[in-house]
């Protein structure tokens, strides 16, 4: 923030110095990301991501003075919202906000569009905000759900799923959208359903109780990436190469855990991308483009070709869009381009 | 009398936990599996050796809040050496330096600056839960892949884990240095009375300044023993919950929080009774919502038996 | 008695002067980061942002107090933040049931009390651990919470439910006098009071103050009992901010409170401290947070910083009393 009042001062002399007009340099859009967390993997590249973006917008627009910073609330939702009415007060152009609560946060909507900000809510949509930036995690659960139905053989097949902090919007989307899809099948049980509270820790523990306590287990489901590095070094270390993870995010380290490893599904977010798209939306609107008041994030499905051969033939529906694993880490790696300045030069 | 009464607190964790496995064994039958018996011996590792470093500094009439986000910030030094090393021999190496120097500067904070313990540690847990993030690139975890990860982390002998047996010596040690050396004299006479242990001779800040150094080197070990569970680390992990289990494990165990009591078999039973409860809570599949008050009322409950069995054995006693 | 009552009375009043070096370092301290994020960022002195501080750090305000007298008996509240989701939890729900907003309240502050009754009972009666007993009733107060709320928000649209924590006159929240008012209440309990005595006979020596027939027990349940009841309070105040009622409200609350009680000069061993210097420490704290916020600092980098101001006021409040000594 000094940097930019700084440069605005000196913006404002360099016009005085020279006499012109000021016509340019008046031209800012500054962007705020309030975020839920910022230690999960997903979380770290999403941040990364829209910082990076900043950067290059910034770079790629020099007569735009454009700024942009998040905060975190650490999952704490007095934090949330003193963050949120400390920048209404700030005025910024936009506001991206990750609600924990998204009840809580209507009174504070009403206050910023008062100030002229345009509020953007961020997966959990909200009727009263300008816009909504969601990830469809209903449907992307099933579509795991139906995914492990088509690759779990018919036979009788033992689950057990991982879930967010109890509670928490995304995360209860996600649960019910597995939970819709494993019940097109009849052969999938659902063993046990615990909370890691987005915590890799106690996703360590959990993961492995469940193998001891569910000998018989065919596969676990978690509904974030985060979840899979310790179910990953579990399966490896208690020489269960044959259990099956199933997993949501599309974090690289995971997406390459495909091809040959124990991951057999996969959600393809990509923070990256999605912190990119925050920026290009951002810019959008600054330019006056016309948006969609729901912005739905494209995140497809990601199996491997041999696999969704075999799903294919084991009656999982043709109409649902599969990236490969290549597709997928091409755009995990390099997906953000599509979001970046040459996509609205 | 105080021996007695040494042995009977003793003796109250060992029946709370034993009352504890056969209730949850009534309920179902695999928590005393050897799997999961086995499963249990692991997940206490890091958990007991912030409790055994945190003994010493409570019995000390100390208390080192720094331990869980310090350990979380060891493994992170343990995973950005690997990164630039891509071994472990330089990391495990700053591991160990940094967590005495970390524990030296706890100890001299409280010993030669007389500052109190609990407000230092505080500090050096905000530090440090700083620094995991500062000190890797935008926060990002690291892989940690290979030999010895892989054979901390899951490598058995006679069927038991190598990092439980890592952590049985260590108590084994601690109960020799604490029950047969001058040393574990020293530190209960200053847990008792820094003042009665001045006039007996004892040198205060040098023994409280090895007491913290200890806790830190346990808090380093906890990092390792962490980082080789989980093959990777980042920051934000939940260090604080680790810190708090080892607490709870170690009062539980009938070491008194002010100081100058406490038994190293007492702690070990403690940790083994935190260890079950956490597991039970899986394995009973206790519904999500009510694992909190399951937690709550299982250490009230225990916490109240031990009461109560104290105050009868008192009574008979008398 | 009589001569009981004076040796207690006289036992704080060494202490305050101590304590008087602690207030300047602290208030030093607060106008050195008034002025330094005020440099920083135009915004942070006007009216608007003073009135978010202040609000943002009302329940702070509340919790750090009560947690003062607990503090003061050498115990610790580990519950609180718990309790406030818990007892939101109860009011909420009354509140639902019955639409009547008084009984919202009444459901609320019992609801906080029970907890901290609990806590006076395992901590006073049986004298246990007050850390692992208030451990564990951290533990089952939020999941007690989670329980009846099933996980879930409710909102509350009920006005008079709403007004402590989220009406404003202009740029001042309401809550802003009424946390003053409470100030002034605790005050007089604390100094005006034999219970606020017996608070620091039973912190400065539980067995001397046994001896001189103070009850010291029954101080210690009634404190735990306060605990609660201000948490019942700061519930209110909470679900009026947020206009709904949270499962997860409150998270982190006992340790920023037990970080601003400390700060304020209030010794962990109980017995010295004094409620002006909690209002103080957590100002200090809350104008930190809210300085850090505007400059929209990396989070990391907010916990060294925290963690390196706590250490600095207790290195110089330590270096101020040597310095004195000699």
């Amino acid at each position: 923030m000094t940097l930019k009042s700084t440069s605005a001062l000196a913006a404002v002399f360099a016009a005085a110095a020279t006499g012109s007009a000021f016509a340019g340099n008046d031209d800012a859009l500054d962007i705020v990301f309030i975020n839920d967390g910022h230690v999960a993997p997903y979380h770290v590249a999403w941040l990364a991501g829209f910082e990076d973006a900043i950067a290059a917008y910034g770079e790629a627009f020099p007569d735009l003075e454009i700024s942009g910073r998040w905060l975190s609330a650490e999952g704490s939702l007095e934090r949330m919202i003193q963050q949120a009415e400390v920048t209404i007060n700030e005025a910024p152009d936009i506001m991206f906000v990750n609600a924990i609560n998204v009840d809580a946060f209507e009174p504070l909507v009403a206050q910023a569009q008062d100030a002229g900000i345009t509020w953007i809510a961020v997966h959990s949509a909200m009727e009263s905000a300008d816009y909504s930036f969601t990830l469809g995690d209903i449907t992307n659960g099933r579509n795991q759900g139906m995914a492990m139905c088509a690759l779990s053989g018919g036979e009788p097949f033992q689950v057990a799923i991982m879930l967010g902090q109890a509670g928490n919007p995304s995360g209860e989307a996600r649960r019910q959208g597995i939970l819709e899809g494993i019940s097109t099948c009849d052969n999938i049980e659902v063993v046990a359903e615990q909370p890691a509270d987005w915590d890799t820790v106690r996703a360590q523990s959990i993961a492995e109780n469940w193998m001891t306590q569910f000998p018989e287990l065919d596969a676990i489901s978690g509904v974030t990436d985060a979840y899979m590095y310790p179910s990953l070094a579990i399966a490896a270390n208690s020489g269960r190469s044959d259990l099956q993870l199933y997993g949501y995010d599309g974090d690289i380290p995971i997406l390459e855990q495909m091809r040959d490893g124990p991951v057999m599904a996969d959600i393809l977010l990509s923070g990256t991308r999605e912190g990119w798209n925050f920026v290009q939306m951002a810019y959008r609107l600054h330019r006056g483009d016309e948006l969609e008041k729901v912005y739905d994030f494209f995140t497809p499905l990601v199996l491997t070709e041999e696999n969704h051969r075999l799903a294919l033939e084991n009656g999982f529906p043709e109409n649902i869009e599969v990236y490969s694993v290549d597709q997928a880490l091409d755009v995990a790696a390099n997906g953000f381009r599509e979001f970046g300045p040459d996509s609205v030069r | 009398m105080t021996t007695v009464g040494k042995l009977l607190r003793e003796r109250n964790i060992i029946f709370v936990t034993l009352a504890c496995c056969l209730v949850f064994y009534l309920i179902n039958p695999r928590l005393l599996s050897l799997d999961n018996l086995s499963a249990i011996s692991r997940q206490i590792v890091p958990i007991g050796l912030i409790a055994l470093g945190q003994f010493f500094v409570v019995v000390s009439g100390n208390i080192d809040l720094s331990m869980g986000m310090a350990s979380v910030l060891f493994a992170i030094v343990l995973g950005v050496f690997f990164g630039m090393t891509g071994g472990v021999e330089l990391g495990l190496l700053a591991v160990v330096a940094s967590s005495l120097a970390l524990g030296f500067f706890n100890g001299v904070m409280v010993a030669k600056l007389k500052l109190p313990a609990f407000i230092v540690t505080l500090s050096v847990l905000f530090m440090a839960q700083g620094l995991s993030g500062l000190i890797i690139p935008r926060g990002q975890q690291i892989f940690l892949m290979g030999g010895f990860f892989s054979y901390v982390g899951s490598e058995t002998f006679l069927g038991i884990y190598l990092s439980f047996w890592f952590l049985v010596a260590l108590f084994g040690l601690a109960y020799v240095v604490y029950n047969h050396t001058r040393i574990g004299t020293c530190i209960i006479a200053i847990g008792n009375s820094e003042e009665n242990a001045k006039l007996a001779g004892i040198n205060i800040d040098r023994v409280k300044i090895g007491i913290f150094m200890f806790s830190g080197l346990c808090s380093g070990f906890a990092g390792v023993m962490l980082s080789t569970r989980m093959g990777f680390v980042q920051p934000g992990l939940d260090g604080n919950g680790l810190l708090l289990d080892g607490i709870a494990a170690i009062i539980i165990g009938g070491t008194l929080i002010l100081g100058g009591r406490g038994t190293i078999g007492g702690a070990f039973w403690g940790l083994l009774f935190i260890g079950l409860v956490n597991n039970a809570l899986n394995l009973l599949n206790v519904e999500d919502v009510w694992h909190q008050v399951f937690k709550g009322l299982v250490i009230l409950a225990a916490l109240g038996a031990n009461w109560i069995l104290w105050q009868s054995r008192e009574a008979t006693a008398h | 008695m009589e001569t009981a009552g004076k040796t207690t009375e006289q036992s704080p009043s060494p202490a305050i002067s101590a304590l008087a070096m602690r207030y300047l370092v602290l208030a030093a301290l607060i106008v050195i980061a008034s002025l330094g994020f005020g440099f920083a960022n135009e915004n942070f002195f006007s009216l608007a942002n003073i009135g978010i501080l202040l609000r943002s750090i009302s329940v702070l305000f509340i919790v750090s107090m009560a947690m003062t007298f607990v503090m003061l008996t050498g115990g610790i509240d580990l519950s609180v933040g718990s309790n406030v989701a818990f007892a939101g939890g109860v009011g909420v729900i009354a509140l639902t049931a019955t639409g009547s907003a008084p009984v919202g309240f009444l459901a609320a502050i019992l609801a906080g009390m029970s907890i901290g009754l609990i806590n006076g009972i395992f901590v006073g009666r049986m004298k246990l651990s007050a850390f692992m007993v208030t451990l564990a009733t951290f533990a089952l107060a939020r999941g007690l919470a989670l329980v009846i709320y099933d996980a879930d928000s409710i909102n509350v649209s009920n006005a008079i439910f709403l007004w402590l924590g989220g009406t404003s006159w202009g740029n001042v929240p309401v809550v802003i006098p009424f946390v003053v008012l409470v100030f002034a209440v605790l005050s007089v309990v604390l100094y005006r009071t034999t219970f606020g005595r017996d608070v620091y006979a039973a912190g400065a020596n539980f067995k001397t103050a046994f001896v001189l027939g103070r009850r010291p027990e029954r101080t210690l349940v009634w404190v735990y009992i306060l605990s609660g009841a201000l948490a019942g309070l700061s519930a209110i105040i909470t679900v009026g901010r947020v206009s709904s009622g949270q499962p997860w409200a409150g998270l982190y609350l006992e340790f920023d409170a037990i970080t601003a009680v400390i700060l304020g000069g209030t010794s962990l061993f109980g017995g010295r401290g004094r409620l002006f210097g909690t209002i103080l420490g957590v100002l200090l704290y809350g104008i930190i947070i809210n300085g850090l916020v505007l400059t929209g600092t990396n989070p990391y980098l907010q916990s060294l910083i925290k963690g390196a101001i706590l250490l600095s006021v207790v290195l110089l409040d330590s270096w101020t009393q040597r310095g004195k000594q000699r």
